[in-house]
């Protein structure tokens, strides 16, 4: 897809709708944060390149193709919101990764690709291998800084929702600690755990998980894709009303 | 059995360091020298295996002709290798019985194992091509690659010799110029260890290793070359204390040689484990005396290295399945590496045990022949 002019790109974007099923409340998904590499880059009609990086819910297991994957589903939405945009999103995850090995690797693949902007998923690992909140806070922590300090955007993925972990200390632990990084850093969070609690609560004959129960399935990928994808866009649409800070 | 030496301690050295550093989240893991350092265990272990390799090669290889060499070096490499696909799929089945017995799906997903259950035709392709490899159990991979290469070392140094290190340096820089690396398959993505760049360290430890050449060099020069590392650990040693590493942004293309990168072995952490090589190299005559009961234990260890590489890599695991069901104890944490470490002296005591059974049965000639069969 072509990149766009500047002045096409000095429209504001819209956050697209939700579908029906995957439909929830701004709140519940994420308080927007700048994303300023990826508003400049926008701005200059380049292409946007991602780097998709976490564990199995970046790399689709589950979905019944590699299409289907929230990278995948997220890249189409994206592009198809900011028209005219050329979007790249390079899918590395790695099943059953904890965040610190995830560090290890971010700063491979920065280093080999250059991106705009990471969208790191991470904490459900880290919760069930008993990663110390505190040790989990500090590896996540130094890699943001260090993506800030390479004028890279960063986007948390927050831990999923399911019924087995809802009561798990370490669970709650580090979805908190994903939540206080966020605010503390003023970065963007997406709070996977509140959209999929609040479709579980509604629409209870949703299913949003694989025969597993643990896996995402195709709905649970796009209705990820999506809140991701709303996120990003309400992110940019307020960064627009701002001046751009670097 | 050998006599214990400066390779064997380090070796058992770094086997335990391993053992605790893949055990996320544990408390012990703050005690280990990658607390302090640039460069961590596994450079440690893939220089002292190029060191274990001009040992043999200058040693009992010595006079083997080239084809014997290669046929006996081919034969480590393919027993290593038939290590590595039997562990892995030891800690498939670990991870396969702990998540049926304790109702908990999410251990199938532990360390990129979830291929295997979601997409099992193309894994099993991918485990024995080491294609696949599971997060912790990506060192003997390497491992592998290096062994099965390990005939073209030794004929390079015995044929052409000057060309040795300029072929290794060239697939290096290589590598690190272009980002060029080993695929993974089925899951897309790279080698975590990536071999094109890892050999280097393997050919230098093999170089540094002999009497001659760059070994001799760094033998003659030991002293100034201690001073010279010293400046180079110490900065490691900020560097690790304060997390720092360089911004790609902002250093000149081609950039991995510039940053900290491990999958690469960027110039940074090579030149720093060769600096801990050169200060710590011919220290184990003083610490032996010091702590005599310890180095044995660590010699021993070293002795058995691929035995108990292959134990400490599913004791880990073990480990943290424990720290799953009994949550992250200091008091648990100290049990798994107190256990862990002793289970690992067991096992390789027992393979010598049974090697000196074996070399006791043999002197017997009255005995049947089947009964050293063990």
């Amino acid at each position: 897809m072509a990149a766009p002019h500047a002045e096409d790109a000095s429209v504001p974007p819209v956050a697209p709708p939700m579908s029906p099923p995957c439909d929830v409340p701004a709140a519940d998904i994420a308080a927007p944060a700048t994303l300023p590499n990826v508003t400049q880059a926008l701005q200059k009609g380049e292409k946007v390149r991602i780097l998709a990086i976490g564990s199995s819910s970046t790399l689709g297991w589950g979905a019944s193709s590699k299409s289907r994957s929230y990278p995948s589903q997220l890249e189409v939405i994206l592009e198809h919101a900011l028209k005219g945009v050329d979007i790249v999103i390079v899918n590395r995850g790695v099943a059953g990764e904890v965040a610190e090995d995830t560090a290890e690797r971010i700063k491979s693949e920065v280093a080999l690709r250059k991106p705009d902007l990471v969208l790191w998923q991470l904490g459900t690992n880290d919760a069930l291998a008993r990663v110390p909140p505190q040790d989990f806070e500090n590896t996540v922590r130094s890699t943001i800084d260090w993506l800030k300090d390479n004028r890279i955007d960063v986007v948390l993925v927050g831990v999923q929702y399911t019924s087995r972990l809802t009561r798990d200390p370490n669970y709650v632990a580090i979805r908190d600690s994903l939540q206080k990084i966020a605010a503390e850093e003023n970065i963007l969070y997406v709070r996977r755990y509140d959209a999929m609690r609040f479709i579980a609560q509604r629409r209870a004959n949703l299913q949003l998980m694989a025969s597993d129960n643990f896996h995402l399935n195709d709905l649970g990928y796009q209705c990820m894709a999506e809140h991701v994808a709303h996120a990003m866009i309400v992110s940019l649409f307020v960064k627009r009303l701002r001046p751009i800070q670097n | 059995m050998r006599a214990p030496n400066e390779i064997d301690f380090w070796r058992g050295f770094a086997l335990v360091t391993i053992f605790i550093n893949h055990i996320p989240g544990i408390y012990f893991e703050r005690f280990t020298f990658r607390n302090v350092s640039l460069s961590d265990s596994a450079e440690l272990f893939v220089f002292l295996a190029g060191c274990a390799l001009r040992i043999l090669v200058d040693g009992a290889a010595r006079a083997l002709p080239a084809q014997w060499l290669v046929f006996r070096l081919e034969a480590r490499a393919f027993h290593v290798y038939v290590a590595q696909v039997f562990v892995t799929e030891m800690a498939i089945a670990l991870l396969a019985a702990a998540a049926f017995l304790l109702d908990a799906p999410y251990l199938l997903d532990w360390h990129n194992t979830s291929a295997v259950f979601n997409d099992p035709v193309r894994a099993h392709i991918g485990l024995v091509l080491l294609t696949h490899q599971l997060g912790y159990f990506n060192i003997l991979p390497l491992y592998v690659v290096l062994l099965f290469i390990a005939p073209a070392v030794a004929l390079l140094h015995r044929y052409a010799r000057v060309l040795l290190p300029l072929v290794s340096f060239g697939i290096y820089a290589w590598s690190l110029i272009s980002g060029v690396n080993l695929p993974t398959w089925p899951v897309e993505g790279t080698w975590f260890l990536n071999p094109l760049t890892w050999q280097f360290i393997y050919v230098l430890g093999f170089l540094m290793a002999g009497a001659d050449g760059i070994g001799g060099f760094a033998r003659r020069h030991h002293s100034v070359l201690r001073w010279l590392a010293l400046p180079v650990v110490l900065l490691g040693a900020y560097v690790a204390f304060t997390n720092f590493s360089p911004d790609p942004v902002d250093v000149p293309e081609p950039k991995l040689l510039f940053t900290f990168d491990k999958t690469f072995l960027a110039p940074a952490r090579l030149i720093h484990s060769l600096a801990l090589a050169a200060i710590f190299a011919g220290t184990f005559k003083i610490i032996r005396p010091w702590i005599p009961r310890s180095s044995e234990f660590l010699c021993l260890l070293g002795r058995n290295s691929l035995n108990v590489f292959c134990a400490l890599s599913l004791l880990s695991l073990m480990g943290q399945i424990l720290r799953f069901i009994f949550g992250g104890y200091v008091a648990l944490d100290a049990l798994i590496v107190i256990l862990g470490i002793l289970l690992m002296g067991f096992i390789a005591w027992a393979a010598e045990w049974r090697e000196r059974l074996r070399a006791d049965l043999a002197k017997k000639p009255d005995l049947p022949p089947h009964s050293s069969a063990f």
